[in-house]
């Protein structure tokens, strides 16, 4: 399987601050299934920025998709940007637009036809269960419901990499193995999913890959094997690839 | 289309409140400024095309009305065989009189006031024709008699009306900048504020002209409020002005008024006000959007 995200000696530090990222290098192949975990501050949420482009690495060599993207003049970020959908632990919805116009976003800004847009926001808002409050806007909606707009939002593009951060963190257990089965459907379809949790009794639940992240270095745990076990070769091990 | 509102609701930004009302006040100073401008510009044209081909032949009062006629009329035939010479018109004495009455007051009226004989003299410039050569001519007539040419006089007073033109142009130049100023200070804050929404759009795959889009329809908005607002504040001003004008002592300034083609340039002044805003915030928001990812 091809990769669609390749990590090469990647290094990342803020102004003139330490490496809050050090040599980062692993690669995921398209329509793979992992978990980002590491405590607080180890570099989870700058790891994800790099990947959805938020952020240009310090040093070494990003690829989304085979393309070599460290080097991409900006205004062709957009089109990148439009195969990789992201889901915020604060879920980052506009909170003037209804919970349609939020899911109808990233379709809007890449020009789709209207009738196009209503049939697929509509689509995707009775596949999350929220087809009775599609004129709501987020701030009258629960918790779950914008999540689940978040959610809607991050795939009606139909993004090639899925990229959550914390989905689980707001909310109870029931509905947290309910969003993983959604990730897990979205992956079946050929989605690559990414997901950084805390939560490790879900990463154990579901057993994929892990990608553990601590002191801005990165270790990746293949599947089946438990978290804690230290790296045969020290105490990370970058180099192992799947 | 369900989608009515702008993707970053900039109406309702706090740093938005005020800009229609800085703009509606610049609009009424630009309206002021080039209102005045045409104006100087309508008063110096009329000096330039009728009086810069006129000169005036003041023939000195004789010692009494009838050798005034005489010599009047004399001058006038004499004035019909020159080369160069248009036409010439005397100057009825009373309306002499009128002229002279801001100066001499009461006086002036008086029948008994030995009064200079006038004549205009149109005048073809691109002839030979010089004040010089016209004295030559009239003094034997009556000795004493003086030919003013007006160009000498009106080249420097036309030059005053084309510096001060100038000088309203510049004001314009400096409101235009002020209000471009207003619009990136902000546009910058607006940015600020809506920072988050902004990173969404980024992150959705939202180009920068997309984006810069949606700040500049908003500033061509306020700019059309602010314009609106502006002209309305003006027109009444202006109106005030053009009653002024019209009710000018006579003689003092040749006839000006604003006329509907500077009404039609003052409400220009809305729509290019409008389109400077917008491309000012729209390139505002290019720029700052290179310096992040």
């Amino acid at each position: 399987m091809a990769e669609v995200v390749r990590f090469e000696n990647v290094g990342l530090r803020y102004g003139l601050g330490p490496e809050v990222l050090q040599d980062i290098t692993f690669g995921l192949e398209a329509g793979s299934f992992h978990f980002l975990i590491g405590p607080s501050g180890a570099g989870k949420s700058s790891l994800l920025r790099l990947m959805y482009l938020a952020h240009r690495q310090t040093r070494g060599l990003i690829s989304l998709f085979g393309r070599d993207v460290s080097t991409l003049p900006r205004e062709q970020l957009p089109k990148v940007r439009r195969r990789i959908g992201v889901m915020f632990q604060d879920f980052r919805l506009l909170p003037h637009l209804t919970a349609f116009d939020n899911v109808a976003l990233p379709l809007r800004v890449a020009g789709v036809r209207e009738s196009e847009i209503k049939r697929h926001v509509e689509e995707l808002l009775v596949w999350v269960a929220l087809e009775n409050h599609m004129d709501m806007r987020p701030p009258t909606m629960s918790g779950g419901q914008q999540q689940r707009v978040a959610i809607a939002r991050a795939v009606i593009a139909r993004p090639k990499i899925l990229y959550a951060d914390e989905p689980t963190g707001n909310v109870d257990d029931r509905i947290a193995a309910r969003l993983m089965h959604l990730f897990e459907e979205l992956n079946k379809l050929g989605t690559t999913v990414i997901i950084a949790t805390h939560n490790e009794a879900i990463v154990q639940e579901f057993g994929r890959p892990v990608l553990k992240i601590d002191g801005g270095r990165l270790r990746i745990i293949p599947q089946g094997v438990p978290l804690d076990r230290p790296s045969p070769s020290g105490l990370f091990d970058v180099e192992e690839d799947f | 289309m369900r989608f009515r509102q702008s993707k970053l609701a900039l109406e309702k930004d706090d740093s938005n409140r005020f800009l229609p009302w800085i703009i509606a006040f610049m609009v009424l100073l630009a309206t002021l400024s080039v209102a005045g401008m045409l104006m100087l510009n309508q008063i110096s044209n009329v000096f330039e095309h009728s009086i810069h081909d006129t000169m005036t032949v003041q023939i000195p009062a004789a010692e009494n009305t009838i050798a005034d006629e005489r010599h009047a009329n004399e001058a006038l035939a004499a004035l019909k065989k020159v080369g160069g010479v248009i036409a010439s018109k005397r100057v009825p004495n009373g309306e002499v009189r009128k002229l002279l009455q801001p100066w001499l007051g009461e006086t002036a009226g008086s029948e008994g006031l030995p009064l200079p004989q006038i004549i205009d003299v149109e005048v073809d410039r691109s002839a030979d024709l010089t004040a010089e050569k016209l004295t030559t001519l009239l003094t034997p007539i009556m000795p004493g008699t003086t030919v003013d040419d007006h160009s000498v006089w009106l080249t420097s007073l036309v030059d005053t009306l084309r510096s001060a033109e100038l000088i309203a142009l510049a004001i314009v130049f400096l409101i235009t900048l002020a209000t471009m100023g207003t619009v990136v200070f902000t546009t910058r804050t607006g940015m600020g504020i809506h920072r988050q929404t902004i990173e969404v759009l980024h992150f959705v795959g939202a180009q920068d002209e997309f984006i810069a889009r949606q700040f500049a329809t908003r500033a061509f908005i306020v700019g059309l409020q602010g314009g609106i607002v502006g002209i309305l504040l003006a027109a009444p001003i202006l109106y005030l002005f053009d009653y002024v004008l019209k009710n000018l002592e006579e003689g003092l300034l040749p006839k000006a008024s604003l006329d509907i083609s500077i009404w039609i340039s003052v409400g220009f002044i809305v729509p290019v006000v409008a389109f400077v805003a917008m491309m000012t915030a729209r390139s505002t928001v290019l720029k700052t959007l290179k310096k992040i990812v």
